[in-house]
């Protein structure tokens, strides 16, 4: 076996213990589905009036964004054995404030940025008000954050006065709907932000500290642990990421819709962390699972329309999906799998044993 | 509510009927108790969800008014939730309001509500939407526009517009709203047998202008852009629907026709300026009609159990031009 | 003895990613004796307990109960053929009642579903054979004392009928009073025909019940042998294969030192008190000096040094620092102010379960230094090298969960985190607890050794002759008040602290005893 072929096997090993691996071959799973209905899914074009690359696969990067952003957001703060669940009202507020600022202030690129400031700003104060309900009050953190997510849409409902607000600005409008380099300015963002909050939990301590406190608050605190201030930068974080979102959704069609921007995407960016192998309880946590769980939930959005399911055997399908993908994350179905096929393949060379144990 | 409490009511009312009709330009007939003693009515509404219903909701609250001799009290649905809905139906049955105006998120799961209301004698009016099943026993009427006859107009003017036929999307609201059902219903009913069109299938977009830009783009490459007409239940779907054919690279109203049910302000924009084709109005403005019908129903008259409201429809960006500055909603 | 053995394991391996906890070990038990499973930290006795109650699969080997082959698939397997555990760490559910525990699952049923006051008149039944008669079983389980709590895990066992009747430290928690109370309750099931598997760290205990002992070593068997027939140098040479001189080193370390008290005390606390917890208390530290807390379960020493480290916030008392006051109301102010605290509960309080041996050993250095700012990698290893060498960690692999180290060496580990944040004040409670006597000597060398450093050392312990051993002051403590401190010298010996203790009730009319007292003392 040559040194090439070793290492990439170490390799492919490597990625089958990663929690998300399933994830990424659910993906792959689906865009094959798609292939076998239209050969030319995967195929990419290049529109040279607009500089974009075109196709099947950079809308599923495009769409994947604002589920990236809360998902990252909702796996730092499932560490901490909390959950958001304001996520997705904390969208609408975010695109209310963008767009009501726009709507006034008009198209120039100091609106844009202004609108931005804003709108982030809004989203860490509401996620700043969710750690203190829940590290200053002591509520429990499906509460605060339920209260959150009727009190946020409310608030998004107040912004723009009940309406639907939509908004012209060019500089707002090409953060969803621009390109660089051929790609989606909204994915490049985001492929951005995962890797800044990856990198800044990561090469801190911000992650050993959040996963101690998921893990074990007596102990983490007895060890000198800061419970309250890590809980104030993962909701405020969660809050932010979640007004990101919110940016990106609304500045994809320039228009808030208080009603149903965000709404129920809460749900999305749990599933996405728990795809990711996050487990709900607390502690270890993944982002590049996340990123990858948010991947495959535009992928199956996707993948509906371009099927033509119908729309009452949406949920259905989506459901059937995701289950199937957790019962291959559970390692009790994986050590059934194992054993039985452990048991009709007797191991004879060490060839075969690796075949088993992938 | 007694029925000894009614008669006095509907005696005091009598008495006060002149007074009503001066004080109120809008005449309420006998509704109206005076400003002594105002009508209450509990009106259990959608809430925020989109323009069209901004402005029929608005409609209601601004034609029962105080002056008018009622008291409305506003219930809007949380997060578009029923169950937010039958809580508020319910208090107001155990408040003993005079009469219910119920907006209903969704159609089916209002029989034992409704029944409660009947043995507390307190009449129920619908507004827009439907019950089902439609029991018209359970309620005194429903005043809507009518969906069928709205998306059944939509489908002729696609027939009118293509004579040869065409390839055709249909973007639609949540699954199993009756709205829903009722647009799917006339368009299908128009559309059977017409051979020369193709469905290329529906999906929703939860009324949503974000998620039909999604859904479009999807569509557009799954059918290699080779749609002619888009059908959205909607406004602000057609709206997305439109962002995603430009997006595309193609242009709305020539390559890709969008038809679209409602009738909002910025719906008629975009029909002014040529990116949508058809607007078909469902006329959100039936405070008038609604106070007609409250005032015999509380005087104990017969009325019809369903009374429908005109509707108009725009083909042409004059058209549009010509109703945008008058347009409340 | 000439029955055959109820239990006979032949030749048992099991092996975990990476270590052989098990190497072909042999056991057997017989019925009507009771036999002690001996053996260091990690040597594999809670493995082949797992082994027999069905918790672990069996890699090679035989399990033959009462002469039948078996194959444990799982606890209720082991409960099926006669099995009962009583486990080191209480497992029993706080929230239902006493009586319910005892009985769960072996309700007394009628035609209405479960018959409650015949399983509750059951379960005092079994309760009065524990001596724990008076209780009144309808009480939550919550009331109890850990002590007690222990007891009913005890008497629930033998609800079950069981031929053969494992009690892994189950005296861990008990004063001398309940220990003697459980022994006379082994003996009576002993007698009555019941295989009892006994492990306790506590020699003179083990002597005082057991009629036969296995000795493991590092997952092999080192031999079985008749308790009278081995003295006690013997069997601790078989368990830890070195010579144990270092406990006779350490007997009189303490007095060799001489503590400079003149200058200012590095901690001083005056009328530190909480309400409920702790009566105004004063306590002074000395670098370079041990400080042991004598005292009974519930006299407040564990209360003590939470106050001290902020885990409790104190609310009353004033604190300086070296004459400069100060103010500590939570553990980060306490690192920050160089104070560190080893819980008595390693489980909840101390380790992080699914963290690595270096996560969990640097934790405290990090917190310390705030998120922002992380150790470099480098200075990371450096630090975890350092410690794990210095206090003998094994298995020495530092990115193993702490969750498969023995107890012994997770207690390594939590000191090795606190000495990382190099302390001034070091409070260690219960340090050596449930742990193996090799490690327990290498942290009480490891005690004297910072001591000399210039570390002030506060030790607290339930074993009266660490303590002695160790401390140059020892402070003791009754009912949540201070009694006394004494002076180290050839006259503080445990029964000094005892005979103190006592006195201290002595001039009270015994049958006047406070309520407060009573409670405290249980």
């Amino acid at each position: 076996m040559s040194t090439d072929a070793t290492s990439r096997t170490s390799m492919l090993r490597t990625l089958l213990h990663r929690p998300y691996f399933w994830g990424l071959i659910a993906i792959a799973l689906l865009l094959a589905v798609n292939s076998l209905k239209d050969p030319s899914y995967l195929a990419i074009g290049y529109n040279a009036n607009t500089g974009s690359l075109v196709g099947n696969v950079i809308d599923i990067l495009r769409a994947a964004a604002p589920i990236a952003m809360i998902s990252v957001g909702m796996c730092l703060v499932i560490a901490t054995a909390g959950i958001d669940l304001s996520v997705g009202s904390l969208m609408a507020v975010a695109g209310a404030v963008s767009m009501e600022l726009l709507a006034s202030a008009g198209g120039s690129a100091g609106a844009a940025l202004a609108a931005l400031g804003l709108a982030l700003l809004l989203g860490a104060v509401l996620g700043a008000v969710n750690a203190v309900l829940i590290s200053v009050v002591g509520l429990q953190p499906f509460i605060s954050t339920l209260v959150m997510m009727l009190a946020g849409r409310g608030l998004a409902k107040v912004i723009t006065g009940g309406q639907n607000t939509a908004a012209s600005n060019e500089t707002f409008r090409w953060i969803a709907n621009g390109y660089v380099l051929g790609l989606p300015v909204v994915f490049l963002l985001a492929v951005l932000i995962v890797i800044a909050v990856g990198l800044l939990v990561r090469r801190s301590a911000l992650g050993l500290m959040i996963e101690a406190i998921g893990m074990d608050p007596r102990a983490a605190r007895l060890a000198g642990v800061n419970r309250r201030g890590l809980l104030f930068a993962v909701y405020i974080a969660s809050g932010a990421l979640a007004a990101v979102a919110g940016i990106f959704a609304s500045a994809s069609v320039m228009t808030v819709d208080v009603s149903n921007t965000g709404y129920q995407l809460e749900m999305d960016a749990i599933l996405a962390v728990v795809i990711g192998g996050t487990s709900l309880a607390g502690g270890k946590f993944n982002i590049t699972g996340a990123a990858i769980g948010a991947l495959l939930i535009a992928t199956l959005d996707k993948t509906v329309v371009f099927l033509g399911i119908s729309s009452s055997a949406t949920p259905a399908f989506k459901a059937i999906v995701i289950i199937a993908l957790c019962l291959l994350q559970s390692q009790r179905v994986r050590d059934l799998f194992r054993a039985r096929r452990a048991k009709t393949a007797p191991v004879t060379s060490d060839a075969p044993k690796e075949a088993v144990a992938a | 509510m007694n029925p000894t409490r009614r008669t006095i009511l509907g005696a005091s009312a009598a008495g006060l009927v002149a007074a009503a009709l001066a004080a109120c330009s809008s005449g309420a007939e006998g509704g109206g108790a005076g400003s002594g003693d105002p009508v209450t009515i509990g009106f259990v509404a959608v809430g925020p969800e989109g323009a069209w219903r901004q402005a029929n909701e608005q409609n209601i609250q601004d034609t029962f008014t105080e002056d008018a001799g009622y008291t409305l009290k506003y219930a809007p649905a949380t997060n578009l939730d029923q169950k937010s809905q039958i809580d508020a139906f319910t208090s107001f049955i155990d408040e003993g309001v005079d009469l219910i105006l119920l907006s209903a998120t969704e159609g089916s799961g209002w029989e034992e509500s409704l029944g409660r209301a009947q043995e507390a004698e307190i009449p129920v009016i619908l507004i827009d939407r439907g019950i089902e099943p439609d029991d018209t026993e359970l309620y005194a009427t429903r005043l809507a526009p009518d969906n069928v006859a709205v998306s059944t107009s939509v489908a002729e003017w696609a027939k009118s517009t293509f004579p040869d036929g065409a390839k055709y999307f249909v973007l639609e609201g949540p699954a199993g709203v009756s709205v829903v059902n009722e647009r799917n219903e006339g368009w299908a009913q128009a559309m059977e047998g017409e051979s020369a069109f193709t469905d290329l299938g529906s999906q929703t977009a939860n009324w949503s202008t974000e998620e039909a830009k999604s859904v479009f783009e999807t569509v557009l490459k799954s059918n290699g852009n080779d749609v002619q007409l888009v059908f959205a239940q909607n406004d602000e779907m057609g709206l997305g629907a439109a962002q995603a054919v430009q997006e595309a690279g193609l242009t709305p109203g020539e390559d890709v026709k969008i038809a679209t049910i409602d009738g909002t302000q910025a719906a008629l924009e975009a029909l002014s300026e040529g990116t949508l084709s058809f607007v078909a109005e469902y006329n959100p403005l039936f405070g008038e009609q609604a106070l007609e019908a409250v005032g015999t129903v509380l005087e104990g008259g017969e009325v019809e159990p369903y009374i429908q409201i005109e509707s108009t429809t725009f083909d042409s960006p004059e058209a549009a031009d010509e109703a945008l500055p008058d347009r409340k909603y | 003895m000439s029955a055959p053995p109820i239990v006979e394991m032949k030749g048992i391996s099991i092996s975990f990613p990476g270590v052989k906890a098990l190497d072909r070990v042999d056991f057997r038990l017989f019925p009507g004796e009771v036999h002690a499973l001996m053996g260091e930290n990690g040597a594999g006795k809670s493995t082949l307990i797992k082994a027999l109650t069905g918790v672990y699969t069996i890699d090679e080997g035989e399990v033959r109960i009462d002469g039948t082959p078996r194959r444990l698939g799982g606890t209720a397997d082991a409960q099926a053929a006669g099995v009962s555990t009583v486990y080191q760490e209480v497992n029993l559910c706080t929230n239902i009642s006493i009586g319910e525990n005892v009985m769960l699952g072996h309700e007394t049923r009628g035609p209405l579903g479960i018959n409650w006051r015949d399983t509750h008149r059951r379960a005092s039944e079994v309760l009065e054979k524990v001596g724990l008669g008076e209780l009144d079983p309808r009480l939550p389980l919550s009331t109890l004392s850990i002590a007690l709590q222990q007891l009913v895990a005890i008497s629930r066992a033998t609800v079950t009928d069981s031929t053969v009747l494992i009690l892994d430290e189950p005296t861990s928690s008990l004063d001398a009073n309940e220990v003697e109370n459980l022994f006379t309750v082994i003996r009576s099931l002993r007698d009555e025909g019941v295989a009892i598997l006994f492990v306790s760290h506590f020699l003179d205990q083990v002597y005082a019940i057991s009629d036969r002992m296995t000795v493991l070593r590092n997952g092999t068997f080192q031999g079985e042998f008749m308790t009278a027939d081995i003295d006690q140098a013997t069997l601790i040479a078989t368990m830890v294969g070195k010579e144990m001189k270092a406990l006779d080193s350490l007997e009189r370390a303490s007095s060799r030192r001489e503590v400079d008290r003149s200058g200012a005390p590095v901690y001083r606390a005056e009328g530190l008190g909480r309400k409920g917890s702790l009566e105004p208390t004063d306590i002074t530290l000395h670098a370079g000096e041990v400080l042991g807390i004598a005292g009974l379960l519930g006299s407040g020493r564990t209360e003590l040094a939470r106050l001290v480290y902020g885990a409790d916030k104190p609310e009353e008392g004033t604190v300086r620092l070296e004459d400069a006051e100060a103010q500590i109301a939570s553990p980060s102010q306490a690192l920050a102010a160089r104070i560190a605290y080893a819980s008595e509960n390693r489980r909840d309080e101390g380790i992080i379960r699914d963290l690595s041996v270096r996560e969990n050993l640097i934790l405290a250095v990090q917190a310390k230094r705030g998120w922002a700012r992380p150790i470099p990698a480098q200075e990371k290893n450096a630090l975890v090298e350092k410690y794990m060498n210095a206090l003998n960690v094994r298995p020495a692999d530092p990115d193993r969960p702490i969750s498969n180290l023995s107890g012994g060496n997770q207690q390594k580990v939590l000191l090795g985190r606190w000495l990382a944040t190099r302390p001034d004040v070091l409070i260690l409670d219960e340090p050596t607890r449930g742990i193996d006597i090799g490690a327990k000597t290498e942290i009480m060398e490891e005690v004297i050794a910072l001591a000399d450093e210039g570390v002030a050392v506060v030790f607290i312990s339930s074993e009266l002759d660490e303590v002695v051993r160790l401390s140059d002051r020892v402070m003791v403590l009754k009912d949540r008040r201070k009694l006394t401190e004494l002076l180290a010298g050839d006259s503080l010996t445990s029964d000094t602290i005892i005979a103190t203790i006592a006195e201290e009730s002595a001039p009270e009319d015994p049958g006047s005893l406070e309520p407060a007292g009573t409670g405290a003392s249980s």
